[in-house]
């Protein structure tokens, strides 16, 4: 029952703090500059990325470089939004039909020979396609029909040419969805004055900050901690998007997100930006001199112990600057997916 | 030391949690509201105890008398058992004592190929688990992450010890009441359609009469797994008993344990119920990834984990013989701060109860919970997420009773090391 991340995760779940360190409204500068500089590049950057990526399966849908290179861009852009998991990005499951990982079942090889076998009609049609198995769909089902020999030969070239273009196309209107609700309806709710869902601006703030420690933690504990396994029994073979030799790159990419949000959350107060900076340059350091691009190092005591330290340089910035960062806005990070076992 | 960090430092601290510099009243209703939570915990796991002796007691008369009424009446003991069980689930996160323990006796998912036999359909050994089709039931030796082991006789320590998470993979669940659930049911090779697993009662018959072999064997692994589940729930409910350590822990500081009511409560609706049990399954379109997916119980493992939910803030719990236990209860803790919010907890919960309620009166009348998990199948899909909204809407108005309930905090605990941010990698 997923029981490792189990300890990990109790110190920041559920924190208490005294709510509303100042009168309404004292943050509406912080939350304005995520909102309009943090959360909505993003999400504009993801859509048009996926535009590119749709057009790409459409002009030729062989897993060649040119299909490849636009996967990896939206995918980037994908990975460096990921931690705001809220809103648009949950409605109708979008981020999961987006990213479905950690697969720890196996559904998504399950998902696609399934399809593949049965020549499941369902990639004909776009609305038939929403409602196959989430694990069959977005950037990680893509990356097996990419890059892993036993599906690019899988089935007829017909049907695997229909397969991905009925994944890009969902990838393109899923985030153009989520785009659009973003600059229609979201980013109102959360502008001062709070509106929609949030009773008050703690309950932003809240938001926000759940944002940042959630995707710490998921950094932490998901990408880093399940190729790590235990000492004596790594698992390199369940590194994220090793297939395509992403692993190390998405840990980049999230801190590098997750910087922005932590220095826009830290608004005005030099001296907790300056803890923010030096702590997510320390994360940033190791990851770039660990020379592991999917984590296979892990195999061995030594290779281990250095993914290891980056584990603990992140963990290091969730016990302290993000802790600071939630007593400047006086919130919690609240509940999360990550809370069951 | 800046008060940022004592702030963060107390954030860190998840024993020393204060909610609030309590006057002496309020912390005296507080320790009356944590009375009431272990009491209902003693209760739970005591009712617990009790319903999965019964379930001993059939599981006995099924191995010494194979019939197709003592393998009904091992099922329905084991249905009864469940209905306890899944009302103290909100115990589990924020009681270390219950989280520590707790997968011996409820994990789920299982690769149940590990205990017994199955269908060709069910593969072998996987990338995440060498062992999801090890059979330990028709092998008695077998090497297990280099090791020889001799399971020749099955003994409790051999299913707790050897094969529970046998090479560190969560799937290979051996003990509790999912693994016996799959011994007396069998596989659910329905797929989509309604029907549970179907087991002969064959399958613990004795000479020529034994059905997929190794009928000896199987009972003395239903035997001794359910010797084991027994055990196992005599310690927790001890725990709870007056002088247990649960029940010391959750008392030794008001406000921590107030918390730990609260976390329970939130981590069971949004993380694990709404998302790992609900709304992954509905996803997948699996019909695997159902709670109690070998008997198809699915419906009433949700609603009893619901309710588990509502009793701890209600302070009210019915016990399996029918007589209450009740008390001063978070509710009124909250009502007295805030009555309004009081009532948005109660209607949330009550909400979240009737969703859960639509799916087991739907699965009762027939349509199974596997037949909701069906692509397309656009009904199932709408009472499942109905459950889903209810829960995950429900932890909104938790949060804001952690807000509320932590209005005055001021005591904090602070820790030097947190002082020097970059100390640790200098």
């Amino acid at each position: 029952m997923r029981r490792p991340l189990r300890t990990a995760l109790i110190p920041l779940a559920f924190v208490l703090m005294p709510p509303g360190a100042g009168q309404a409204g004292e943050f509406d500068a912080t939350v304005t500059d995520v909102v309009e500089n943090h959360i909505l590049p993003r999400f504009d950057a993801l859509a048009e990325a996926s535009e590119a990526l749709d057009a790409a399966a459409l002009a030729d849908c062989t897993p060649g470089p040119a299909l490849k290179e636009a996967w990896g861009a939206a995918f980037d852009a994908w990975i460096s939004a990921s931690h705001l998991r809220f809103g648009p990005t949950e409605a109708d499951n979008r981020a999961f039909s987006l990213a479905f990982w950690p697969d720890s079942r196996g559904a998504t090889p399950k998902a696609l020979s399934a399809l593949i076998a049965d020549s499941d009609p369902a990639v004909e049609n776009a609305e038939d396609f929403t409602q196959v198995s989430i694990a069959a769909q977005g950037f990680y089902a893509l990356e097996y029909m990419l890059y892993d020999d036993q599906f690019t030969g899988m089935g007829t070239p017909a049907y695997r040419c229909a397969l991905i273009r009925a994944m890009t196309g969902d990838i393109e209107r899923t985030t153009l969805a989520i785009a659009s609700d973003w600059h229609e309806t979201w980013a109102g709710y959360l502008l001062p004055p709070p509106s929609g869902p949030y009773r008050d601006e703690d309950e932003v703030l809240g938001e926000l900050f759940g944002a940042l420690s959630q995707g710490l933690q998921f950094t932490s504990d998901t990408r880093l901690g399940r190729p790590m396994g235990t000492f004596d029994r790594p698992r390199a073979t369940r590194a994220e998007a090793r297939r395509s030799g992403r692993s190390l790159r998405h840990v980049e990419l999230s801190l590098a997100a997750l910087r922005d949000l932590g220095e826009r959350l830290s608004g005005d107060d030099a001296e907790l930006l300056a803890q923010v900076d030096e702590g997510f340059q320390t994360a940033q350091d190791l990851a770039a001199d660990l020379d592991d691009p999917i984590f296979a190092g892990v195999d061995d005591p030594s290779g281990r112990l250095r993914v290891e330290i980056l584990q603990q340089a992140i963990d290091h910035i969730r016990e302290q600057e993000a802790a600071n960062i939630g007593a400047r806005l006086g919130v919690g990070a609240g509940f999360n997916a990550l809370d069951g076992d | 030391m800046t008060t940022f960090s004592k702030l963060a430092a107390a954030a860190l601290s998840t024993t020393a949690l204060s909610l609030s510099l309590a006057t002496a009243a309020q912390a005296q209703e507080k320790a009356e509201v944590l009375t009431t939570y272990a009491d209902i915990a003693a209760a739970a796991y005591g009712d617990s105890l009790t319903t999965a002796q019964a379930l001993q007691e059939a599981v006995a008369a099924l191995v010494a008398d194979p019939s197709d009424a003592t393998l009904q009446a091992a099922k329905t003991a084991w249905l009864a058992a469940r209905v306890p069980y899944q009302q103290t689930e909100v115990f589990r996160f924020g009681n270390a004592i219950v989280d520590d323990w707790e997968g011996k006796v409820n994990a789920w998912p299982l690769d149940e190929g590990l205990i017994d036999y199955v269908d060709a359909t069910y593969g072998g050994p996987t990338d995440e688990n060498e062992f999801a089709a090890l059979n330990v039931i028709a092998n008695p030796t077998f090497t297990l992450s280099g090791e020889e082991v001799d399971a020749s006789e099955i003994t409790p320590e051999l299913i707790g010890e050897t094969l529970h998470e046998a090479d560190g993979v969560e799937a290979n669940v051996a003990s509790g009441y999912h693994a016996i659930e799959f011994l007396l049911w069998g596989q659910d090779l329905n797929g989509h359609a309604h029907g549970a697993g179907n087991r002969p009662f064959t399958d613990y018959a004795a000479g020529d009469a034994c059905t997929n072999g190794n009928c000896d064997r199987r009972g003395a692994y239903l035997t001794a797994v359910t010797d084991l589940l027994v055990s196992d729930l005599e310690y927790m409910a001890g725990q709870w008993a007056e002088g247990g350590e649960a029940r010391a822990a959750v008392m030794e500081n008001e406000d921590a344990g107030i918390s730990t009511i609260l976390t329970g409560m939130g981590s069971l609706s949004y993380g694990e119920q709404a998302g790992e049990r609900m709304r992954l399954g509905l996803m997948l379109n699996d019909p695997e990834e159902e709670h109690d997916c070998f008997s198809d119980n699915t419906h009433n493992s949700h609603y009893y984990d619901g309710l588990g939910i509502q009793n701890v803030y209600l302070g009210n719990y019915v016990r399996a013989d029918g007589s209450i236990v009740s008390g001063a209860s978070l509710s009124d803790l909250v009502s007295e701060l805030n009555p309004d919010l009081d009532a948005e907890m109660r209607m949330k919960l009550a909400n979240t109860m009737r969703a859960l309620g639509q799916i087991k009166t739907a699965a009762e009348a027939g349509f199974s919970y596997d037949q909701m998990l069906e692509r397309g199948n656009a009904g199932g899909e709408a009472l499942i997420m109905g459950g889903v909204d209810g829960l995950v809407d429900q932890t909104q108005t938790i949060e804001r009773v952690v807000a509320a309930l932590g209005a005055d905090a001021i005591e904090f605990e602070g820790s030097d090391s947190l002082d020097n941010p970059g100390a640790v990698f200098q």
